[in-house]
């Protein structure tokens, strides 16, 4: 009982962890960033949303992973 | 305080009054369904989620007689608690489609925009802070309605693991309210969570009644409706993480909105009457499935897990909320 339920606060743990480093990354990084030889703003604009979606999209599919694996090793042991 | 207190004693009083009649009612004209997680699966009343729905509107009602500058927001949180409910109730005689149903749920979130009880400038994020959003975050707001009830409708597999988690969530979302110092949130979570603990006490294992789509669509609808009214977005984001995982989990392993009913069962019943987790590549990663794939467990064991997962979000929602208040 205890391990299942640490298995989902590990899970639960990383994917918030990695939910405020996410904005720290947005806030810090891709917000103030430059790019080299834009000048447009709305473009600057549009890439920035870019990586950020990206970046959440990573998000979203490393903590479909995490489960998949975690539930197939289970049923394997099963 | 005294005005808050009487709004949360008569949604609870409410409802305790209602709950009764609604489970003569329902098993009078045998509306319900057998307990498939049950040897002897008995018939289980269901659509306890209208007693639900009468606690709030009495606490609705309440907050519009003692708190009248809360007209708009308390109006703009009943109609799209009510209309949820509605399309709850269609579902439960009617079985809706599996893309009709999320549709028809973006509706819940009209009263909002029609009153123009949110925030104009948008989310507020921790670290981040306030962003400016004021073209993009309107149509965020139906979706986000949807999306919460929608999620709370998909997480009811065994008795209980809807209404109490979702009784966790509106606690801990009135713990930031007060953190955070958003009144209107805090008289929302108010109305909901009389009525909320009503049902898990008749909804918890064994389960004396099922709260029907009614009670699940409108349910996550309200929580959604207080999140965006009381710009609490980001909070209920990670106090509902557990029902986030259980339709991402679902919904990716299957690639496509399903019903129920429509794909193979994630979660089976052995000879001793514990479940298990099913071996089927076709069936959903559900949550469910994923808590018992470490091996069986009797029903009110499983239970368990969920309201353990629903305090540990609900603590990092918590911790969320201080995110918020610290950042500039």
């Amino acid at each position: 009982m205890i391990r299942r339920i640490l298995d989902f606060v590990f899970i639960l743990l990383f994917v918030w962890a990695c939910m405020i480093l996410g904005l720290w990354v947005i806030d810090r990084m891709i917000v103030p960033m430059q790019l080299p030889g834009i000048t447009d703003m709305f473009l600057t604009g549009i890439l920035k949303v870019g990586v950020s979606a990206g970046l959440v999209l990573f998000w979203l599919w490393l903590w479909r992973e995490i489960v998949k694996k975690m539930f197939w090793r289970a049923m394997k042991k099963q | 305080m005294f005005n808050e207190l009487v709004i949360f004693a008569l949604g609870l009083a409410a409802s305790f009054a209602t709950m009764p009649l609604v489970i003569k009612k329902m098993k009078e004209k045998q509306i319900g369904g057998p307990d498939i997680h049950k040897k002897n699966r008995p018939f289980v009343p269901e659509m306890g989620g209208l007693a639900v729905l009468a606690g709030t509107t009495v606490s609705v009602v309440a907050v519009v007689m003692l708190l009248p500058e809360m007209f708009g927001v308390a109006a703009s949180f009943l109609g799209s608690t009510l209309i949820a409910g509605l399309i709850g109730a269609i579902d439960d005689f009617k079985s809706l489609n599996a893309k009709v149903k999320p549709l028809l749920t973006l509706f819940a979130g009209l009263p909002i925009l029609a009153l123009h009880t949110y925030n104009p400038m948008g989310l507020v994020f921790p670290i981040i802070g306030q962003t400016r959003m004021t073209m993009v975050y309107p149509f965020l707001i139906p979706i986000a309605i949807a999306v919460t009830s929608n999620a709370v409708n998909m997480m009811d597999p065994f008795n209980g693991t809807m209404s109490g988690p979702c009784a966790l969530i509106t606690v801990f979302m009135l713990l930031s309210a007060l953190l955070l110092g958003r009144s209107e949130a805090l008289v929302l979570c108010l109305c909901l969570l009389g009525p909320l603990l009503v049902l898990f006490y008749f909804n918890k294992y064994p389960s004396r009644v099922f709260s029907g789509d009614v009670g699940s669509l409108s349910i996550g609808a309200a929580l959604g409706a207080i999140a965006v009214i009381g710009r609490l977005e980001v909070v209920a984001v990670v106090a509902f993480a557990p029902q986030i995982m259980n339709a991402f989990y679902g919904l990716s392993s299957m690639g496509r909105l399903y019903e129920r009913r429509e794909v193979s069962r994630p979660v089976a019943i052995l000879e001793d009457g514990r479940l298990t987790a099913t071996k089927d590549p076709k069936a959903p990663i559900t949550l469910a499935r994923v808590i018992l794939a470490r091996g069986p467990l009797f029903e009110n064991e499983a239970a368990k897990i969920f309201f353990v997962l629903a305090a540990i979000s609900g603590i990092l929602a918590l911790a969320t909320a201080y995110l918020i208040m610290v950042t500039p």
